[in-house]
């Protein structure tokens, strides 16, 4: 084991790599485009090597998941099975709900997210860190048109958006259980625009601003992108259902708890909606 | 070997694990958590190779992971190159150790590491870093840290063999 004297050398080392560290952060900080740009060209380089090892190593991690999950698979499947009773008994109030969002979205001839551009892409990475449970890596970037900011849906719903400037043929996604993570919603049937925020995960999405206290919403009711003038996100994607109303006399507002319609954990696939809203708003 | 051979020897171990952690290691999770491979690489780099190597290794698997990890750009370089310095010194000066000190001390240095990466982040202006479940992170990686510095220490050997004899 190491028995050498500490040198002068080895004290230099340590401030010069400090000293670049401080460096590249201070320029991260201030988004640096040539250290982005660095950064894409490295990634890229790592890529294939780390495809073929995902390859080789897919069935390793499969396997893995099957074993220390088995608890949570079980009580997801009788999560589902309730779910799916609860939706066969709801089937006529879903369909007024759809019904109802359908006639919201034409009066305010607002467009269908199907008519905007999209791209789907792989799920290449979940997260490979302990502390990045909010974002996703993707197998698509800047050469399929995406950018900053662009929404990232399932067929679920809304799950999030393109975080940064992506890179050649990869970009982070954030998800919508992000803390951090805002958007503007609509409560299907109510005028008032909210702002929901991530709750963390696991846990549902909360709406505490906007939504004035004599607006009337329901336990059950459809909660969707606000699409707003100039939002990030198209309007009518859905976000989720209401399952807790709270009040907040002193600011008259109500606070909404949100059960997101799209699940992020184990996302495989995703749809990205090419929407810029300058130019599609 | 010539410096420059265990250099790229080095590198090369260095890239295989980078790939490992982000194509395999990163997928074992228990608790939601997976191993810190890239931080057990520059702590045990530390620990055969002393504080030089240490920092060098602990900053270029940094570098490697911060091209993965959404928080800024060389944040994890900064803390590995100080953890591997640190712990190579510790190790000169302190432990001369025997093997079952070294596994522990990887342990112990995982968990630590954690915490500076969180605290540091935060005050960077980073989010969702010292949360509640910061301590189940620490405590499980520095468990699965603790497993695997065995071999993590038998390939640093084999990275730098007779660099080691003869300039130790």
């Amino acid at each position: 084991m190491a028995t050498g004297t500490h040198t002068g050398r080895s004290r230099f080392t340590l401030i010069f790599l400090l000293l670049t560290s401080a460096t590249l952060i201070t320029l991260d900080a201030r988004d640096f485009e040539p250290l982005q740009r660095t950064e894409e060209t490295l990634s890229d380089l790592i890529s294939p090597l780390r495809s073929g090892a995902d390859r080789v190593f897919e069935p390793v991690g499969d396997a893995w998941a099957g074993v220390t999950g088995y608890d949570e698979l079980e009580s997801e499947n009788e999560a589902l099975r309730q779910e799916l009773q609860k939706l066969e008994g709801q089937q006529i109030l879903d369909s007024d709900a759809a019904i109802r969002l359908e006639s919201l979205l034409d009066v305010l001839g607002l467009p269908y997210v199907q008519d905007i551009p999209n791209v789907v892409g792989e799920v290449v990475t979940a997260n490979v860190g302990n502390f990045d449970r909010y974002s996703v890596q993707i197998n698509r970037g800047a050469e399929d048109g995406i950018r900053n900011g662009m929404p990232v849906v399932t067929r679920g719903g809304l799950i999030g958006r393109i975080d940064g400037d992506p890179g050649r043929g990869h970009s982070r996604v954030t998800l919508l259980t992000d803390p951090s993570f805002e958007v503007g919603v609509l409560v299907v049937g109510t005028e008032d625009v909210a702002l929901a925020s991530g709750g963390g995960h696991g846990e549902p999405l909360m709406v505490t601003k906007g939504l004035e206290i004599d607006t009337e919403v329901d336990i059950g009711d459809e909660v969707v992108t606000s699409g707003v003038d100039r939002s990030r996100y198209p309007p009518g994607i859905p976000i989720g259902t209401v399952t807790d109303i709270d009040f907040d006399e002193a600011r008259l507002l109500q606070l909404l708890t949100v059960a997101p319609s799209a699940n992020t954990d184990s996302l495989s696939f995703v749809t990205v909606l090419l929407y810029d809203p300058l130019e599609d708003g | 070997m010539t410096m420059a051979g265990a250099y790229v020897r080095s590198g090369l171990f260095l890239l295989s694990a980078l790939v490992l952690h982000l194509a395999l290691f990163s997928d074992l999770r228990v608790l939601g958590v997976a191993p810190e491979v890239p931080l057990a690489l520059a702590v045990t780099a530390g620990l055969v190779g002393g504080p030089e190597r240490g920092a060098i290794a602990g900053f270029a698997i940094g570098l490697g992971i911060d091209l993965y990890l959404p928080t800024l750009f060389g944040l994890s370089a900064l803390i590995y190159t100080v953890w591997g310095y640190a712990v190579g010194l510790l190790e000169e000066r302190i432990f001369r150790s025997a093997w079952w000190i070294n596994v522990l001390v990887t342990a112990a240095a995982t968990a630590g590491g954690l915490l500076v990466y969180a605290v540091l982040g935060e005050l960077l202006g980073e989010v969702n870093l010292y949360t509640d479940r910061l301590y189940t992170v620490m405590g499980v990686a520095a468990a699965y840290n603790l497993v695997l510095s065995l071999p993590l220490l038998g390939l640093w050997h084999w990275s730098w063999p007779r660099l080691l004899g003869e300039e130790r």
